[in-house]
């Protein structure tokens, strides 16, 4: 049996399409458009900014602008686990009518996530000049770290898709579980502010290098730390191997369980 | 040369009447109980040991009551599902019209539905768009082109399915039961693309309760009889047959025609 991601490559003008529709139809027929998406982040933001900078007085230069820097790439990261969990299960329909490799689904919604996030980043740049940041030359360091992000997030999207078709509560502990992991990832808070004894939560945390990359490039102009976000990379690629594993494993099933 | 190799073939689902759905929930709490649930999702054999061959541009008719396993032979056929046993050879491009209107968007329009629809079909953008005026004048929707397909009514949108799904030049066309889309006048332009489609050595492999569209249609027939194959071969005597067994009934799509049904169509 071939491999997914050569399957996918036969497949780029199917998931191409099926990433415009999904875009399009996100944004068609709603006067803010687009500005929907960024809505979403600039809630939340000043919601945070509100309940840590000013009732709970966290003393931090600049804390909208730090907030508003790990939140887009999570936001990716967590819609496109939770989405990508029931793409399968939503995308039957399809799977029942016509041959096509069901990993197309997962990967169409990461995808489409992650246009998102591309097209929020011009606005985050604004933003953070907006704030009194220097953004430079370090930059060019996003290019790797959106590529770790997306074989991460591929990867896992694709365990969870699989296993929601069989058990379809894992979309809903998922749903409970992502806040879990927002909550202990370096988005609120930087991490010099965790205690040493519980530096372990970080340590394991797959998303803090990718989260603390993003902030040292947009926010500090230095390159990240790569020795961690190299770990991050050897297990993204792990995921997708043990993702396509699971996925193949399952993959003949879906048209029958969908 | 054969087009379609069927050889052996079974196939069986899992039976979900009492439980929809495994939750990981019940499966952790089985675990920890120390509890194996019955299988109580029983085995339904949908398909069993069937075998035939499908000359090139052979038209092959499969007729046979609800729930005799005609849908699943043609997914089957289509690679949408895999056999348990046996062993399925398909020689050349194949096109599924098993539903019509594949990945269409509600919200989208004509225009960009028969984009979306012909690439899930496995047409390249290129070839799309060549075909494009065509399959508008097939559906004869050029007024309605850009309105979004909500919009359509049930004839549209099976006209414009029907349209692309016919241009996407396959060696091999699977039908369930979609010959009867649109007025009697869409029916006959049907009629002749598929004609021609014939002429030009496709294989044409078509579901249909309308025992008179098989008769006039098909070279071959199978006739299948829960989940295995009753008779095959030659159309008239298989349907022959086949009206014998049914009692005498007119199947629901015959009697629905009704006497005035177009030229074997």
């Amino acid at each position: 049996m071939r491999i997914g991601r050569s399957e996918l490559f036969a497949y780029r003008v199917l998931i191409q399409v099926l990433v415009v529709r999904d875009l399009k139809a996100r944004y068609r027929g709603s006067a803010l458009g687009f500005l929907w998406t960024f809505l979403n982040p600039i809630l939340l933001m000043a919601t945070y900014t509100l309940i840590f900078s000013v009732y709970m007085r966290i003393d931090m230069q600049n804390y909208p602008a730090f907030l508003m820097t790990g939140l887009l790439p999570w936001l990716w990261f967590s819609s496109s686990l939770l989405l990508g969990a029931t793409s399968v299960v939503e995308g039957g329909g399809l799977l029942k009518k016509v041959f096509f490799p069901p990993q197309v689904l997962p990967a169409v919604t990461v995808l489409t996530n992650f246009a998102n996030f591309l097209f929020s980043l011009p606005l985050l740049v604004g933003f953070l000049l907006l704030f009194g940041v220097r953004v430079g030359w370090s930059l060019v360091a996003l290019l790797p770290l959106m590529l770790i992000q997306l074989v991460l997030t591929y990867g896992l999207t694709l365990i969870v898709s699989a296993v929601t078709v069989r058990y379809r509560d894992v979309a809903q502990l998922l749903a409970s579980f992502l806040p879990v992991w927002f909550f202990l990832s370096p988005v609120l808070y930087p991490p010099n502010l965790v205690p040493p004894k519980f530096a372990a939560l970080l340590t394991l945390n797959l998303m803090a290098p990718l989260l603390m990359g993003y902030q040292s490039v947009l926010l500090y102009n230095t390159l990240p730390v790569w020795t961690p976000l190299g770990i991050v990379a050897g297990v993204a690629v792990g995921a997708i191997l043990l993702g396509t594993l699971v996925f193949n494993r399952f993959r003949w099933t879906f048209a029958e369980e969908v | 040369m054969l087009a379609i190799e069927v050889d052996g073939v079974s196939k069986q689902f899992r039976r979900k009447t009492i439980e929809p759905t495994t939750t990981l929930k019940t499966a952790v709490v089985d675990l920890l109980r120390g509890r194996r649930r019955e299988s109580r999702a029983s085995a339904f054999q949908a398909l069993r040991d069937i075998s035939f061959t499908i000359q090139r541009g052979e038209t092959f008719g499969i007729i046979g009551r609800n729930g005799s396993g005609k849908s699943t032979l043609l997914k089957l056929l289509a690679g949408i599902y895999r056999p348990d046993a046996g062993r399925i050879r398909v020689r050349g491009r194949v096109a599924g019209l098993l539903e019509l209107g594949a990945g269409f968007h509600p919200e989208f329009s004509g225009r960009e539905n028969i984009f979306i629809n012909g690439i899930v079909l496995g047409l390249s953008k290129r070839e799309v768009r060549r075909r494009f005026d065509s399959i508008v004048g097939f559906a004869e929707l050029e007024a309605f082109i850009d309105e979004p397909v909500r919009t359509y009514s049930s004839g549209m949108y099976m006209r414009l399915g029907f349209a692309v799904a016919i241009h996407t030049d396959p060696d091999v066309l699977l039908m369930d039961e979609i010959l009867s889309v649109g007025d009697e006048a869409f029916q006959r332009k049907c009629a002749d693309k598929l004609a021609e489609l014939k002429r030009k050595d496709i294989t044409l492999v078509l579901v249909s309760h309308g025992l008179e569209t098989v008769a006039g249609w098909c070279d071959a027939v199978a006739w299948l009889d829960q989940g295995t194959i009753r008779q095959l071969g030659d159309p008239q005597k298989v349907i022959e047959l086949y009206r014998q067994a049914v009692g005498g009934q007119p199947s629901e799509a015959d009697a629905m025609q009704g006497p005035e049904s177009i030229g074997g169509f």
